[in-house]
């Protein structure tokens, strides 16, 4: 077992020394501690920490048990196998968790609270961009979860933002561009979204913004259906929706 | 225990309630009795009594279309609605009906007060689930408006009433008809139903919230089981059309009277058997119809606002009011493994969440959710379901397979084929994830108006405290549960 154990850990460090990106689908794992659960997942032996439990308004929103978990991270700078962990999990920051929709009652482990396993303190926490980025006031880029229209709240507040900004610019057109995206796992097998996606996406987007009141004959969009040949390293935001103010 | 048992229970226990205000004589009111309700009314109940306040004053229910008949079928609103069951209806008060009127009150009316139109009306077994539960018949129209192209197709795997096969109400019927069965919410408090979630949208979905089709305001989407009416325009009309069998639409004045009545009524316990008089100064200030009328609704539960205030007055108080201060505590802050709840797990919020009951049962004053309330705490869906757990075993509700297609989003917690007593909010979206999600209730008056859960399935509420321990494996003391009923039965 030990041995093993070994093995695993010689491995695992030479995959981190090659690759700073994960990508694995697997089952996620809750760890009970004395104040909030954490969120972790384990591909080749390694555990790695994703996040905490906390609000709709942070912007990790963690795993389901019952569900597979595809996970896209990075390494923290200097991390190691043998390293520090957090929560006894190697930390990946960024981290992009999409729960996987069909059920798979499999994923049921609940690690029980363990002396000196605590979640890290609250501090600032991660920037809020996992969900919605923007650059300007008249651009937004909004991040899905795998197979998914869901849009978080970060998400609504970007689109709420883009149509405020629209009618505040008295502009003519937004430009609506949604995509399918598609993932290379870390082992090398790929995922490709479904189909109609991409068409799922802009329909959602669209409908809210003309709930926000922005007439539909402003509303230029656009579905990128095709599939996209994933690299590894960006994949985790290949499922977007963005978004231009015209003048 | 009957109410005039309760009552000499309260003199012979010398509780010295403070209630100036005699019980009300007129436990039932029928539609059309033309009586003038006095601005603040008690009624008693099994567990003290129910303070009921009518905030513009008294009410002349002479003419006024909430207390007269306005169908074809002799019903008003009020008929559902009884301020003496905080403007619900107790299963005891309509097994009481069926005795005083052997069957005849329009409250047992063919079309939803009984098991199945088709039925021999006269017999009391017809009416058994309005009698043994308190349920009313809903028929709702497949697929719904809303939505012609559903996720799911839906098969009846038992029909003990026989409404869901019958060839005039059933689902193959000429109006294709998916019949639950549901208790009627308490038309009171209002305000707190119906304010919405701060900002434009459903967090939970991540899309607008329904408008008020009068206004273009956002609405709560908190008001009715499955939600399918917005506002209390488009509940009365529903309500009138449906249960009282109207055929033409409610006048604007019809429509302004009866919601301007229903905006300014508040009710809650103000006297309880074992804790006395809720209302005595110092007290906690969640407690009573008064306290309901002063705070403010819409209001996100917090360390500086808990749900229902402060019992802190109580903590050094007998040991009941100890108690009840106790059972609010464990709804604050006892954390348990909240598992497998559509629309509240698959959130954002991680399945399983350590959390306590007042995350989801977050309204100040209320209890309800602020954000729209539709959950599938599993009440209706295999195997949670309140329901006995052998499939082959005689139930009293109707049983649904529902096989959801697989190009859409299956239920999040129970797959792509799910049992179910009650789709919830699906038979109103045609979503596979809304299957079994019903509203969040409002957590007052409620020694008024057993039994609990929208099936009428928690008999007391220890039983549903019960259901709650058991689904979310909480591992309460004897202790701890029965904490719990004495801080529910005070609100």
């Amino acid at each position: 077992m030990r041995r093993t154990l070994c093995l695993l850990m010689v491995a695992a460090a030479t995959a981190l020394a090659q690759s700073r990106t994960v990508s694995f689908v697997s089952c996620p794992v809750v760890r009970d501690t004395r104040t909030a659960p954490c969120w972790l997942a384990e591909y080749q032996g390694v555990l790695y920490f994703l996040g905490v439990q906390g609000g709709v308004a942070q912007d990790f929103y963690p795993p389901q048990l019952n569900h597979e978990v595809l996970v896209e991270g990075v390494l923290a700078e200097g991390v190691t196998a043998d390293g520090p962990r957090v929560c006894g999990g190697i930390p990946l920051q960024p981290v992009k968790t999409s729960v996987m929709l069909e059920l798979n009652r499999a994923c049921n482990t609940i690690l029980p609270v363990e002396d000196g396993i605590e979640p890290p303190a609250r501090g600032r926490g991660p920037a809020l961009n996992s969900w919605a980025r923007s650059a300007a006031p008249g651009d937004s880029t909004l991040f899905f979860e795998f197979d998914n229209d869901f849009l978080s709240l970060h998400a609504t507040r970007a689109l709420q933002r883009i149509a405020e900004y629209f009618q505040q610019a008295k502009a003519k057109q937004l430009e609506v561009t949604a995509y399918r995206g598609s993932s290379k796992l870390s082992n090398g097998s790929l995922m490709v979204e479904k189909p109609g996606i991409a068409a799922e996406r802009a329909a959602k987007v669209s409908d809210i913004l003309k709930g926000l009141g922005l007439p539909a004959a402003a509303l230029d969009v656009r579905v990128r259906n095709e599939e996209r040949t994933p690299d590894g390293s960006s994949d985790a935001w290949s499922r977007k929706v963005t978004l231009l103010v015209k003048p | 225990m009957h109410r005039r048992n309760v009552v000499a229970v309260l003199i012979a226990a010398g509780l010295g309630i403070r209630a100036q205000i005699p019980p009300a004589p007129f436990p039932w009111i029928a539609p059309g009795s033309g009586m003038v309700l006095p601005k603040e009314m008690n009624f008693d109940n099994p567990l003290g009594k129910l303070g009921v306040m009518n905030a513009d004053g008294t009410v002349n229910t002479q003419g006024h279309p909430f207390f007269e008949a306005l169908g074809a079928n002799g019903r008003a609103c009020v008929t559902c609605h009884q301020p003496a069951n905080a403007m619900s209806l107790s299963a005891e008060t309509i097994r009481e009906r069926w005795r005083a009127t052997e069957g005849k009150d329009p409250l047992f009316a063919a079309i939803d007060g009984s098991d199945n139109p088709s039925l021999p009306q006269e017999k009391e077994a017809s009416h058994s689930l309005l009698l043994k539960r308190g349920l009313f018949r809903v028929g709702l129209p497949w697929p719904a408006a809303s939505n012609a192209n559903p996720d799911f197709a839906i098969e009846i795997v038992r029909d003990p009433t026989g409404v869901n096969r019958d060839a005039k109400w059933g689902l193959k019927s000429p109006n294709p008809t998916v019949s639950v069965f549901r208790r009627p919410r308490p038309a009171v408090n209002l305000k707190y139903v119906l304010a919405p979630d701060n900002g434009l949208f459903n967090v939970k979905l991540g899309v607008l919230l329904d408008k008020d089709p009068a206004t273009g305001k956002p609405v709560s989407m908190n008001m009715m089981a499955d939600a399918r009416a917005g506002t209390l325009t488009l509940q009365a009309e529903d309500a009138y059309r449906g249960h009282e069998q109207g055929k033409a639409h409610l006048s604007q004045e019809q429509l302004d009277r009866i919601i301007s009545f229903e905006s300014q009524v508040y009710a809650a316990q103000v006297s309880d058997r074992n804790a006395g008089d809720l209302m005595e100064p110092g007290g906690p200030p969640s407690l009573g119809p008064a306290n309901l009328l002063r705070e403010k609704a819409g209001v996100l539960n917090s360390p500086g606002k808990p749900v229902f205030l402060s019992f802190d007055s109580w903590k050094n108080g007998t040991e009941f009011r100890k108690s009840v201060a106790r059972g609010n505590d464990i709804f604050l802050d006892r954390t348990f493994w909240v598992r497998d709840v559509a629309h509240i797990n698959s959130i954002g919020l991680a399945n399983p969440a350590k959390r306590s009951c007042a995350v989801c049962h977050n309204a100040v004053m209320s209890g309800m959710d602020r954000a729209p309330g539709w959950v599938d705490l599993g009440t209706t869906n295999y195997p949670t379901w309140t329901e006995p757990k052998a499939m082959n075993e005689a139930g009293e509700l109707p049983v649904f397979k529902l096989t959801c297609r697989a190009d859409v989003k299956p239920h999040p917690y129970l797959g792509r084929v799910i049992y179910t007593s009650d789709p919830g909010r699906a038979l109103i979206t045609g979503k596979c994830t809304d299957i079994g999600a019903i509203t969040m209730g409002q957590f007052r008056g409620l020694a008024a108006r057993a039994p609990y859960f929208s099936n009428g399935s928690a008999r007391n509420l220890m039983e549903l405290v019960d259901y709650y321990d058991r689904r979310f494996d909480m591992g309460l003391t004897s202790q701890e549960k029965q904490d719990l009923v004495n801080f529910l039965g005070v609100l």
